[in-house]
């Protein structure tokens, strides 16, 4: 006998982050899943964005990124609430990962969380967190292949951030393409040429930022 | 690297399955991804044959239809499969391209139960 099924086999990930997207929309905070490769910036752009924001937002950190618990005190260092998940050697963050840090939150009380996936370019664009908006950053260093090599992740990201823009004259980054074959993947991306270093483009990505927490904000009054 | 979480969520499909529609055995699995999702199907035939073990689907066979990358090609205006993805066209050499398919993610179609 025959029994069609058609289904996501990630069916119980997507409705565990659907629940989690429908807690965060009550208590109206706006959720940023950050993916990148190990070492592209993404502890160093959650510090800057961070710094930028704090005054205006109310921000928390979950941090999924393996290298025991250092990132999570880079963040904790800023006096911002942070959960360091145990992903247990773990290629990516779940819904049901995140779900576990969210009562060490006051949920009420937060606008803006940043989810810092772990450090890996395969598989984390796979698994939902019930996230607003998905970020990828490729860092120059790595070369702008990522996008044509891994394009799952590009596809499925609202944002590229391209970071380390103060090492272009030292590296051979093809900018051009970076940007093309990520377009290509996902017409509607938005990217950012910045250094983490440098400050260089951060404030256009602080921008883009604010307005979608604003127009979040309407939507969910 | 995340196949034993891929395929714990298959026989949780499957055992759901079989209570609703009262089936002992599982012969085959019938699958689909993209070829540029991250799945391996090695990976998951291993991981299937560990896990599935004391399960209905004990001994069942993964059937795997992998779906190809297409890309459509703005100038030419159409649909073009592709062995590997770039953002250039094999016809015109054009790099208006969009990626249409080959990202899909793992799906489960279908099952042959006894
Ligand atoms: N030159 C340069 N180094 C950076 C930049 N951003 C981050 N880094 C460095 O890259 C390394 C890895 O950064 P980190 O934020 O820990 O990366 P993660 O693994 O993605 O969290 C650290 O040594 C950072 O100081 C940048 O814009 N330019
Ligand atoms: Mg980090
Ligand atoms: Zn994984
Ligand atoms: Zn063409």
């Amino acid at each position: 006998m025959k029994v069609s099924v058609v289904k996501n086999v990630l069916d119980a990930n997507d409705r565990i982050a659907m629940e989690n997207r429908a807690l965060f929309d009550k208590n109206k905070i706006y959720v940023i899943n950050l993916m990148s490769s190990p070492g592209a910036g993404k502890t160093t752009l959650v510090e800057r964005t961070i710094e930028a924001l704090k005054d205006k937002y109310a921000i928390a950190v979950i941090e999924g990124d393996i290298q025991d618990t250092c990132d999570a005190d880079r963040v904790a260092k800023l006096g911002i609430p942070v959960v360091q998940i145990n992903t247990g050697g773990a290629c990516h963050i779940d819904g049901n990962m995140v779900r576990e840090a969210l009562p060490a939150f006051n949920l009420e009380k937060l606008d803006l969380l940043l989810v810092e996936n772990v450090g890996n370019l395969v598989c984390p664009a796979e698994f939902k967190i019930g996230e607003n908006t998905k970020a990828m950053i490729l860092s120059t260093p790595e070369g702008a292949d990522k996008p044509a090599k891994y394009p799952r992740m590009f596809q499925e990201s609202t944002v590229m951030i391209i970071n380390k823009a103060d090492l272009l004259p030292y590296v051979d980054f093809d900018m051009e393409r970076a940007r093309r074959d990520a377009r290509a993947t996902n017409r509607g991306i938005n990217i950012f040429e910045v250094s983490c270093k440098t400050s260089s483009g951060l404030s256009d990505w602080f921008r883009w930022l604010e307005d979608q927490i604003e127009s979040f904000k309407k939507l969910n009054p | 690297m995340h196949e034993l979480s891929l395929i714990q969520s298959l026989l949780d499909i499957i055992e759901d399955y079989a209570q609703k529609r009262h089936f002992k055995k599982v012969n085959t699995v019938k699958l689909s991804f993209g070829k540029l999702s991250s799945i391996e199907p090695k990976c998951l035939e291993f991981a299937f044959e560990a896990q599935s073990k004391e399960t209905k689907a004990q001994g069942a066979t993964l059937e795997f239809d992998i779906l190809p990358i297409v890309i459509y090609c703005i100038s030419c205006e159409k649909e073009m499969k592709v062995d590997a993805y770039t953002a250039t066209c094999p016809q015109c050499k054009g790099e208006d391209v969009i990626m249409v398919g080959g990202a899909q993610e793992l799906k489960i179609i279908e099952l042959d139960v006894d």
